[in-house]
């Protein structure tokens, strides 16, 4: 049980006397399906079909084995069905573009393309236009856009809310069961129940519905907060009294089975600014992730985990006034995002999750050296008075070098 | 003349594009680029004068407003439709060659790659700073920048990428291009792309910005006029 006291302790803000370890709890602290295999074989363990536990970004399972190997002191529950609709069950073979035998859900049918690029279909239908393509030299898929004319006197903000549901009973038992069995895992629980993001521009294309409806083209997503902020203001409203039901409804089936819940990962961060100016955060997106933070806080013991890729600095105090516990993934490299001066500035307020090691340059084009001496660096600055839970930014891609991987987590292991 | 210039530079600037759209607030119910363009050349305005007067200005403002983070992606889509709106009016006078563009860029995101956000509001910039944009999409192999670049011999070639596991396929499409046309500017951006991976790809330009790719495509033009 010593993980989960050290990761309690951890988004607490207490000092450990070791760096509490995410390889793999969620969607974005995850590694890419090939170099799981790669772990498995460096060490030692049984060469098997990996599973793609999330399928657009083809990440792979970190295994009970591997858990136990890497050190890992918290763990995922996702929902049912994966981004595409299949439920995530009834697994069988597929082989990718680069040769590696992995196991997919049943319902992952594909289709091709007259370039050869692989082609996937929402819920598993053949006989419905794809949703997503993985080019024949790519590692994972990117949202094929759906988007009807957009006809401004017919829109309907129910057309954005198709994805988004109140809980059944057979919900409500998945994630009861779920819950359980990870809790006995004795590490920290972190939940993905779903439905809480906000304005997600990976989920606004509605990769899981046959004919999406409403504004769904990520160009003119961006657009509308301009154009129609009524518009956007309705969609999210109703999503969120969509998601108090469901919270209240997941706080009852899982309880203190689950540490942390995953709010949202909507990037507000580019790789030197921001996608929208803070008053448009503060108008547009702030109310909604505060009612939401705020209910969490007053009626259950979670923590509220919130997602966004690069220079955030701008927006950190905001994401701290909207309720949230922990921000990842820290994207060091981006404008503004100094360690040192992040974590004096909002590391008492923030838990830290994530920044331990750069994934656009270091890990995947340094040496083991290099990512060894780098990591220290960053855990040593990130874990100081504790609130850090250690994870690369974002997941490890495809053609990292699995030296550099293995000499990240030896890294982490000697503090 | 001036005033009806000055109006469709503003709506290009603020994202304007046409009377029905309600964006920006304080334009609501006014006239947007497309209608003040078409206003411009039925008044016999030269469609060379809109082009450098009104979109280049406006488009300018765009880009160094962007590149201080005065204003972000949401805005610049805007006036990226704006600037359509009034192009749309304006391409029949390049298709005539009456009207002379500032030169040609071949723009795409390469193999492997399937992100065009950013590379579109590279070729928008483009686009309004006066160039023809040729833009091939995402995915784009070496063969087909090639193909391209051989039917524009003397087009700037502009590399987008991503991702980590992209960006080293810009090397292979350099070395393709430049092997045929040693003399072809290559140049690169996206996310991952740094300035030392440019230096060892033999790129001509790396840029963090759509400005930076206006400034070098407004260098060789002003050198090559000179010439």
């Amino acid at each position: 049980m010593r993980s989960k006291e050290l990761f309690i302790k951890t988004i607490q803000h207490e000092e450990t006397d070791r760096v509490v370890v995410d390889y793999g709890s969620t969607s974005v602290t995850g590694i890419h399906v090939l170099v799981v295999e790669k772990l498995r074989r460096h060490y030692g363990l049984e060469q098997k079909s990996v599973k793609v536990i999330e399928p657009y970004q083809m990440l792979g399972e970190i295994d009970d084995e591997l858990i136990e190997i890497l050190g890992v002191d918290v763990v995922g529950i996702g929902p049912p069905n994966n981004m595409f609709g299949h439920p995530q069950e009834n697994w069988k073979p597929f082989k990718t573009f680069w040769g590696q035998d992995v196991l997919v859900p049943q319902q992952f049918n594909t289709s091709s393309d007259k370039e050869g690029n692989l082609l996937i279909h929402p819920g598993g239908d053949l006989s419905v236009p794809p949703s997503a393509k993985m080019p024949v030299r790519g590692y994972f898929f990117d949202a094929i856009e759906r988007q009807h004319p957009v006809d401004e006197s017919r829109l309907n903000p129910d057309d954005n809310l198709e994805e988004f549901g109140v809980w059944t009973e057979n919900d409500y038992n998945y994630w009861a069961a779920q819950s359980s069995a990870a809790a006995k895992k004795g590490r920290g629980v972190v939940a993905n129940f779903g439905g809480t993001a906000i304005g997600d521009i990976a989920l606004v294309p509605g990769l899981n519905l046959n004919d999406p409806k409403g504004i769904r083209a990520v160009a003119d997503w961006y657009m509308s907060a301009l154009m129609r902020p009524d518009y956007l203001h309705q969609v999210f409203e109703r999503q969120t009294d969509i998601a108090l039901r469901n919270l209240e409804k997941a706080h009852q089936a899982t309880g203190s089975n689950v540490d942390v819940v995953f709010i949202c990962g909507t990037d507000f961060g580019t790789q030197d600014s921001t996608f929208c100016s803070l008053e448009t955060y503060n108008e547009l997106y702030a109310p909604y992730y505060k009612k939401m933070n705020d209910w969490i806080h007053q009626h259950t013991g979670w923590k509220t985990f919130k997602h966004s890729c690069g220079a955030v600095e701008p927006f950190m105090q905001a994401f701290i006034d909207s309720g949230f516990d922990i921000i990842n993934p820290l994207q060091i490299n981006a404008k503004g995002m100094d360690p040192i001066a992040l974590k004096e500035k909002y590391g008492n307020h923030l838990v830290f999750w994530g920044g331990g090691a750069d994934t656009q340059k270091v890990l995947p084009f340094g040496d083991p050296g290099q990512v060894r001496d780098h990591v220290k660096r960053q855990c040593e600055v990130f874990n100081k008075n504790g609130g850090f839970v250690f994870n690369t930014v974002h997941n490890i891609q495809a053609n990292v070098p699995i030296e550099n991987v293995a000499a990240m987590v030896e890294a982490v292991r000697e503090l | 003349m001036k005033e009806l210039l000055d109006q469709i530079s503003c709506c290009i600037e603020f994202g304007k594009i046409n009377n029905q759209s309600p964006y920006p607030p304080d334009m609501k119910g006014k006239d947007g680029a497309d209608e003040l363009t078409l206003k411009a050349l039925n008044e016999g305005l030269n469609a060379g004068d809109i082009l450098n007067m009104a979109l280049i200005k406006g488009m300018e403002q765009v880009g160094d407003k962007f590149r201080k983070n005065k204003i972000f992606v949401p805005q610049v889509l805007m006036s990226a439709k704006a600037m359509g709106a009034a192009m749309a009016h304006l391409k029949p006078f390049f298709s005539s060659g009456d009207v002379k563009r500032k030169g040609t860029c071949i723009i795409g995101t390469v193999q492997g790659d399937l992100h065009d956000i950013g590379k579109n509001l590279v070729a928008m910039m483009v686009e309004g700073n006066g160039y023809e944009v040729i833009n091939l999409g995402t995915d784009v192999g070496a063969d087909r920048f090639l193909e391209e670049s051989e039917k524009y011999p003397e087009a700037v070639v502009a590399l987008s990428a991503l991702l980590t596991t992209t960006m080293v396929n810009m090397e292979t499409i350099v070395k393709t291009l430049k092997d045929k046309n040693p003399g072809v500017k290559v140049c690169i951006g996206g996310a991952p792309v740094t300035q030392d991976f440019c230096d060892r790809i033999s790129a001509d330009l790396y840029s963090p910005d759509p400005q930076g790719l206006v400034e070098y495509l407004n260098q060789l033009h002003t050198t090559n006029a000179a010439n």
